[in-house]
């Protein structure tokens, strides 16, 4: 067996796991932390498949810079407020979730029809490495939709600080 | 049979690479405290073994023996899990450090790295930056006022200070033009990057002493105000982990990371080229001196409030990073 092989039973095996960790703790700092396994684990993944930059980015973006919000603020909130559960919104979720589904499902099925359609081929990415080739196509042909975006989160940037900005109260007795 | 070979080799690097790290480890706290001892005019530990050279192997000694308390209403699996959860990514980030070029002896060649990975240097800031969670669960998992406060603080802290690292370190990674540690070296054959990188150089090495928790960014165990912060709960080998992973393998691998991309890495000094000596050697003295410059920044400098620390990061650390990166860019255009 190769090393690539052996590696992708391992990661997969063990995302799994994880992702049925976070759906079934009650503890939901234990379901948080059955997220940051997942994450990385689906890194794992990237990497046994030569993917090191979407690996590296992973682990950096999701695993780390995103879900630590998430961590602080489940750490902080008190357990008992954790626990209103209404059955009722199943009626809205479990559709919803469905068709969250089968968009991916229907992603991942047309991913792989459209694999090697690309302008690089494996061969040309071993030779000029991942890096390149992602810089490449993001600042030639989708330039202007990377700038799009770029522009998009800037904009949302700024209206959350301006949502999070408090009335400046001056504190009279402070001053004098 | 090819993956036997490469798991073996991996194996024994890695076991090389772990132990050294520990033995280094130890040896660096004997280091710290005798510089401490002497910023602070006293001697030092002195009494174990020929001027308190054992005084490492006598306080690991004391540690492993240490009764072992876990309290009563701590989340008993989280609790051990955090200790390790700050411990091991600290470790895995030397598995990115390059410590010179491939050599050969006996017919054998030898590399000293574990990985070439070409995103090395991505991946060392992402191990870096895991090991937040170790902190924070060990705050949650103490279920004490204290070590949440602490744990909090520090994520607040490393959550400013990694955006700030992370622009810093694009600027060596343009005149490189690469990602990999190793080829950022061999960029900076004739020139080293602190050159025109120098904002990014003070920018990172803030972030060294945030992120590794030394003062004036120890907030997160202020001791005069809150205990022992995190680690108030630990006791015995599970508290020694944190100062360990963070004051002491943290500090020297980002010291040596530091070193590749603003020192020219195992590059002899200018001007010293002629020297007989080897580039391991060259390597080590710079994250020495480096390592000493930390203490040193350490022994001397009072805290920082922890809204200071914030405000820093965020409107000091990272424009400056961002005008670093707008300079390199025009260094680039200019000399080619």
């Amino acid at each position: 067996m190769e090393l690539s092989t052996t590696g992708f039973w391992v990661f997969s095996t063990l995302a799994v796991l994880s992702a049925f960790g976070v759906v079934f703790f009650r503890n939901i700092i234990y379901a948080v932390l059955s997220l940051i396994s997942t994450l990385i684990m689906v890194s794992g993944l990237f990497f046994t498949m030569g993917a090191e930059l979407i690996g590296a980015l992973q682990i950096l973006i999701y695993a780390v810079a995103i879900v630590v919000f998430y961590v602080l603020v489940i750490s902080t909130v008190p357990e008992f407020k954790g626990k209103a559960f209404e059955p009722k919104y199943m009626i809205v979720s479990l559709p919803v979730g469905f068709l969250i589904f089968i968009e991916l499902a229907f992603v991942s099925l047309y991913g792989a029809w459209k694999s090697n359609t690309g302008i690089f081929t494996s061969e040309v990415i071993q030779e000029v490495g991942n890096v390149k080739a992602v810089a490449t196509m993001l600042f030639t042909k989708y330039l202007f939709p990377f700038e799009v975006a770029s522009l998009i989160l800037l904009v949302a940037m700024i209206g959350a600080i301006i949502l999070g900005k408090k009335e400046h109260v001056i504190d009279e007795e402070a001053e004098n | 049979m090819e993956l036997v070979g490469t798991v073996v080799v991996l194996v024994i690097k890695s076991v090389i690479f772990i132990l050294g790290m520990f033995l280094g480890a130890a040896y660096l706290t004997l280091l710290e405290r005798k510089f401490a001892g002497h910023v602070q005019q006293r001697p030092g530990p002195l009494h174990v073994g020929p001027h308190g050279f054992l005084q490492p192997i006598a306080d690991a000694l004391k540690v492993l023996t240490k009764e072992d308390l876990v309290p009563d209403n701590v989340d008993k699996v989280l609790f051990y899990l955090a200790s390790l959860m700050a411990f091991v990514p600290a470790i895995m980030i030397l598995a990115v450090v390059p410590f010179g070029d491939p050599f050969t002896i006996f017919g054998v060649e030898i590399k000293p790295y574990i990985t070439d990975i070409n995103v090395g240097l991505l991946l060392a800031l992402a191990f870096g930056s895991i090991s937040i969670y170790g902190v924070i669960f060990a705050g949650w998992a103490s279920n004490s006022k204290y070590p949440m406060i602490g744990g909090l603080r520090k994520a607040a802290v490393l959550i400013g200070y990694e955006v700030a690292l992370g622009f810093a370190l694009v600027g060596p990674i343009m005149m490189a033009g690469s990602f990999s540690l190793r080829e950022i070296v061999e960029a900076q054959q004739n020139i080293w990057f602190i050159i025109p990188n120098i904002l990014a150089f003070v920018v990172v090495i803030f972030c060294v002493l945030a992120e590794t928790g030394r003062t004036p960014f120890d907030v997160q165990e202020a001791e005069a105000e809150l205990v022992g912060g995190y680690v108030t709960e630990y006791t015995g080998m599970k508290f020694g982990l944190f100062p360990l992973a963070e004051w002491y393998i943290a500090t020297f691998v980002l010291s040596a990371i530091t070193v590749i991309l603003f020192f020219g890495g195992w590059n002899p000094i200018p001007f010293l080229g002629w020297l007989p000596i080897p580039a391991f050697v060259w390597f080590f003295l710079k994250v020495f001196l480096l390592f000493m410059f930390f203490l040193w920044v350490h022994w001397t400098l009072p805290r920082y409030r922890v809204d200071q620390i914030t405000e820093l990061a965020w409107k000091v650390m990272l424009p400056l990073a961002l005008a670093n990166i707008f300079i390199v860019a025009i260094w680039i255009i200019i000399f080619g």
